[in-house]
């Protein structure tokens, strides 16, 4: 899957695949973030895998946009899918949400085998980074998609499990969102006293059980 | 201890430095100073200055200091007295123990900056003091500056030479941008009207972004949906679905759905930070090349 590169301001380049999000996509992003980053090309500052691309933040005063997006394509066309296996996390969520059973309708599912789907095997991690260890995981089959709320809650708190268009999220900070709530979980994945301060990344597997 | 007192901030008065990059993973954003330059010209006049300072909004600041320190303001144009006696804009100045510094609101500018030939004692989170006003952390407290609050000054930094203080050039025509990661989803009419017609900076604006009112209606039909979310650069101009452009800032939001059309460029950032609501903005699209061959 060959990207597109375009400048992200004058101190940006970013990496998309394509225009959706899919599967495919998004391996291909976290598989070449790992590639740039182990390329450590001089005077890139920074390196962000998101949902379908990535960004490279360089030092312009010594990198030009032309050279590092020759370096990044040559990285790309290698085809290199592969990713390290990444780390797997257990996360046991109380399934108290409030949007539970509207879910569960949505779907045509009673809530019992609507947990047991959403739980049977572990979740990707698609992305980091939307706010303090926040991550999404992913991708749940077409039966498991729900579209975002009409209605965006103005808080939900850390430890909130949430859930639409084909992805699980945990929050690790109080967040506005639109997203529906399946429950609440002690796992947290952001402390800025640690190093570094949030440990999931993405590509790793996240198991999601019931809370006993 | 060597402290200064705050005895009146302006709403959004927080500590600043040069900010933490590189946590964009950890859904970090960088902050430091809204107006980088007048920050760094703030600790050139000192010669030594403690990496931290106070960025102040409109409303101005006011301290007591409780032990003698050198201070020096930059950034915008603010009234400045100490001990109740007006002084210049920008200004350096040595305060005795218990001088009463006021800044009142000026003439120019939405942020002002006071540093001290002394560090500000606070803790590094993340390795920086800088206050992140989206993720609640650094800075005082994780938030802004209040009337009580005592801020610990440490010892006294070996002096180097300073600058004098001149006011920095005003810089004005329009603000350059690149075109975003986002502009081939809107119609060429529409970013043709983008680089021509006026805008106006809202009153709704704080350290995440700048809320731009759109009098001509540039975006009113330009609705676009379901993007992938994707990275956030400080300058990017995302269009709401109500077609309100918003210029993203230092506390940005990491990711962002809403399409961008044009990013402000690094040089440009810190005048654009300064206008004020009410005052008009024009875009004028620059190449990446030509943007970094600028003195930020």
């Amino acid at each position: 899957m060959l990207p597109l590169i375009l400048p992200l301001g004058d101190r940006g380049l970013l990496v998309r695949f394509g225009e959706a999000l899919s599967d495919e996509a998004n391996r291909a992003a976290i598989a070449l973030a790992g590639h740039i980053e182990a390329a450590a090309i001089p005077d890139v500052l920074e390196v962000v895998p998101n949902l379908i691309s990535v960004l490279v933040r360089y030092e312009p005063a010594r990198l030009t946009f032309e050279r590092l997006a020759g370096e990044i394509r040559l990285l790309a066309s290698a085809g290199d899918d592969r990713q390290s296996a990444g780390a797997e996390h257990r996360v046991a969520v109380r399934f108290d949400g409030e949007d539970l059973e509207s879910v569960a309708g949505l779907l045509g599912l009673s809530v019992g085998d609507f947990l047991r789907a959403h739980n049977v095997a572990p979740l990707r991690v698609l992305a980091t980074g939307f706010a303090p260890g926040f991550i999404y995981c992913g991708l749940h089959p077409e039966t498991l998609v729900v579209p975002r709320r009409n209605v965006v809650r103005r808080q939900v708190p850390a430890g909130t499990v949430l859930f639409a268009a084909g992805q699980t999220a945990i929050t690790s900070t109080a967040i506005p969102t639109g997203w529906h709530v399946l429950g609440h979980t002690g796992f947290r994945n952001f402390d800025p006293a640690a190093e570094p301060p949030t440990r999931v990344r993405a590509g790793d597997r996240v198991a999601f059980e019931a809370a006993p | 201890m060597t402290a200064i007192r705050i005895t009146r901030a302006g709403p959004l008065a927080t500590l600043q430095d040069a900010g933490r990059p590189g946590l964009l993973r950890h859904g970090i954003s960088a902050s430091g100073p809204m107006d980088r330059a007048a920050f760094e010209r703030a600790g050139g006049w000192l010669g030594a200055a403690g990496t931290t300072g106070i960025e102040f909004t409109t409303a101005g600041i006011g301290f007591v200091a409780d032990a003698s320190v050198s201070m020096a303001v930059d950034g915008g144009a603010f009234e400045l007295s100490i001990d109740g006696e007006a002084k210049s804009w920008p200004s350096r100045a040595l305060l005795k123990a218990g001088a009463v510094v006021d800044i009142r609101p000026g003439s120019l500018g939405n942020y002002g900056y006071l540093r001290f030939d002394r560090q500000i004692e606070v803790p590094l989170v993340m390795g920086s003091r800088a206050t992140s006003s989206i993720a609640g952390i650094g800075g005082f407290e994780g938030r802004a500056l209040k009337a009580g609050d005592v801020l610990a000054l440490g010892a006294t930094l070996p002096r180097g030479r300073g600058q004098h203080p001149t006011q920095a050039a005003l810089a004005d025509g329009p603000i350059r941008v690149i075109w975003g990661i986002h502009a081939d989803r809107f119609s060429n009419a529409i970013r043709q009207r983008f680089v021509t017609d006026e805008f106006v900076v809202s009153p709704q604006l704080d350290r995440m972004g700048v809320r731009l009112a759109d009098p001509l209606q540039v975006f009113a039909d330009a609705a676009i949906l379901s993007l992938v979310s994707d990275a956030v650069a400080p300058g990017d101009i995302q269009i709401l679905g109500d077609g309100t452009p918003i210029v993203l800032m230092r506390d940005h939001q990491p990711t962002g759905g809403y399409p961008r059309i044009a990013t402000v460029i690094s040089a440009d950032i810190d005048r654009f930070a300064q206008v004020r609501p009410g005052a008009p903005v024009r875009f004028e699209p620059v190449t990446v090349a030509h943007a970094q061959g600028l003195k930020p």
